[in-house]
């Protein structure tokens, strides 16, 4: 080998025995004496070789999201020398972000994340080719932009642009390593790896990610890292894994159509594995802390790759499916009428002039939120509880009293008022018609309402000192 | 699963441990319990909305399933087999996370 150096290290002798073996990888490339040493390490691997590592260098991978997934995703791919690498996202670096998302700085709050991003990618190696792409992906764009690369890393933070990455990655025929986390859980799984066009069931395919999950939760029911906090090395460890996925599908030329056709079959029958990671902060002995899931196959009734699908590329673009309904985001999740609902603003006024003097104000946020600060008096009642503590009234097993903690409406007048407060003003609607569900109004003869935007509003139209979180 | 865990004979007595993960746990408020075995798996979602009223909407309809960590097709997508849950079998119910 031309490139070889002298024999200071084990890469030397294991990186191939001669020309014969370097014609075989197509395209034929030497590594230059920077790669050489950059990549030895990893290259000595077995299974990796010199083989797998031009491989890499040869192929361009699409990282979707450069957050706390992403951050630590795009670290490992650039450093594993991944010749290409492509990263999407429309937000700009905030301050909030720094504790999870190690690909950016505190000297760049502000900065497109792309930018932020590659800055930091390009000072670990700056060998690959980086393209920043600085917006999010949409159904207009998602085609154009993937058709780019050869894999795709779902680094996203919402359903609808996971099911649009996974629709595209199918019809384009890209193998796809999705991840996501919130609050203290994680999961990753590699879907249509090895990709095979839809439609195809004649033997067992890589599932998509709708083959897994057919309908998307309820809007309300999915938390965001911003309403439910996030643990940096639960979504750090996701991120690294999906990375660790990526290289193994290059290196092990998934990605590319198999070079002898007879030997599909037996790439297709690899079966998935659905990776669980639940770190829980209470108990630190938790038993199920990595939990890795046998997947089923392609589905023959999926929506996307199953035999009567109908999705295309154009379609796509034009709209159909629509992503935002199908994972509701059109609809707002409750529609209380005005006089159910009171501004912030109007409730500190009315309260402040003496006009409330014995009244309820529940505070619907989880008990960490609450305990950085809440409205005087205000009685916590986290959501999640609530709705629980509704069912069981339902059911006959608690009384309604029990929703609020009894002592604080017993000696209440059957008419004084329950205000209602959350984060952002949409649980709070929410809980008012869960209150009056369960005859809390007293027959009409107590008002319970809304108080419209929640802590947020409280914030700007009240308290600017408060500490919202 | 049927094929691997010991049949009981008296119908009664055994259990199984089930799982909930994500928003699976905060709406049941709890990580794992153990529940009476044997137990179709067509009755699963049945049994959970009874102990927990509103978690087929809110959970469930939307989840994978697992019966000792492998994937299950919950029965009405698939009549052919007919999963009996076993004394000893581990359920997990594993809802879809979307953030990151």
């Amino acid at each position: 080998m031309q490139n070889s150096k002298p024999d200071t290290n084990g890469a030397a002798n294991s990186a191939g025995n001669g020309v014969a073996m370097e014609e075989r990888i197509q395209p034929s490339r030497s590594f230059t004496d920077e790669e050489f040493e950059r990549y030895s390490r990893q290259m000595i691997v077995p299974g990796m070789g010199k083989e797998g590592q031009l491989r890499l260098i040869n192929s361009r991978v699409l990282i979707i999201g450069a957050g706390g997934l992403g951050c630590p995703a795009a670290q490992y791919i650039a450093g594993a020398g991944v010749g290409t690498i492509g990263v999407v996202d429309g937000d700009v670096v905030e301050l909030s972000n720094l504790h999870r998302q190690v690909g950016h700085a505190t000297s760049r709050i502000g900065m497109k994340k792309v930018d932020s991003l590659i800055t930091h990618l390009r000072r670990l190696n700056p060998l690959p080719t980086f393209v920043p792409h600085a917006s999010h992906i949409d159904p207009q764009n998602a085609a154009d932009i993937v058709s780019q690369y050869d894999v795709v890393v779902d680094c996203t933070d919402n359903p609808a642009t996971r099911y649009l990455i996974s629709d595209v990655c199918v019809l384009l025929c890209k193998p796809l390593v999705s991840a996501a986390s919130v609050q203290k859980s994680g999961q990753l799984i590699v879907l249509n790896c090895p990709p095979t066009p839809k439609g195809l069931l004649d033997r067992k395919y890589a599932p998509c990610y709708r083959c897994c999950f057919k309908k998307p939760p309820p809007a309300g029911a999915m938390l965001s890292c911003g309403e439910a906090g996030i643990m940096g090395p639960v979504v750090g460890m996701m991120g690294v894994a999906q990375a660790g996925e990526a290289i193994k599908i290059i290196a092990s030329a998934l990605h590319l159509p198999p070079s002898d056709p007879d030997s599909a079959p037996e790439r297709n029958l690899q079966q998935p594995t659905l990776l669980l990671y639940s770190y829980d902060l209470e108990s630190a002995v938790g038993p199920y802390t990595f939990r890795a899931l046998k997947m089923a196959g392609r589905k023959k009734t999926c929506f996307a790759c199953g035999e009567n699908s109908t999705l295309t590329l154009d379609g796509i673009k034009a709209g159909n499916p629509n992503y935002e309904q199908f994972c509701g985001l059109a609809a707002p999740r409750s529609n209380l009428p005005p006089e159910e609902r009171i501004t912030a603003a109007a409730y500190h006024a009315a309260k402040t002039r003496g006009e409330l003097p014995e009244h309820v104000l529940v505070d619907t946020r989880e008990k960490e939120h609450f305990s950085f600060g809440n409205i005087d008096g205000a009685v916590n009642v986290p959501f999640g509880k609530l709705l629980m503590t509704a069912a069981a009234v339902k059911r006959g097993g608690a009384s309604a009293d029990q929703i609020l903690a009894p002592a604080e409406l017993e000696p209440l007048p059957e008419d004084a008022p329950i205000f209602v407060v959350c984060r952002r003003g949409l649980d709070s609607q929410e809980a008012v018609e869960k209150l009056k569900e369960l005859g809390m109004d007293n027959g009409g003869k107590r008002k319970i309402l809304d108080i419209v935007g929640g802590m947020k509003a409280w914030k700007e139209e009240v308290d600017h000192s408060f500490p919202f979180i | 699963m049927t094929s691997h865990a010991p049949v009981k004979d008296d119908g009664g007595g055994g259990q199984f441990t089930i799982l909930y993960f994500a928003s699976a746990g905060s709406y049941t408020a709890k990580q794992v319990e153990t529940l009476p075995a044997p137990l179709p798996l067509s009755k699963l979602f049945a049994t959970l909305e009874a102990r927990y009223e509103g978690i087929g909407a809110s959970v469930l309809d939307h989840s994978l399933v697992t019966v000792n960590l492998t994937y299950v097709e919950m029965p009405g997508d698939d009549e052919s087999e007919a999963v009996i849950i076993q004394d000893g079998d581990e359920v997990a119910i594993i809802p879809p996370v979307s953030s990151g």
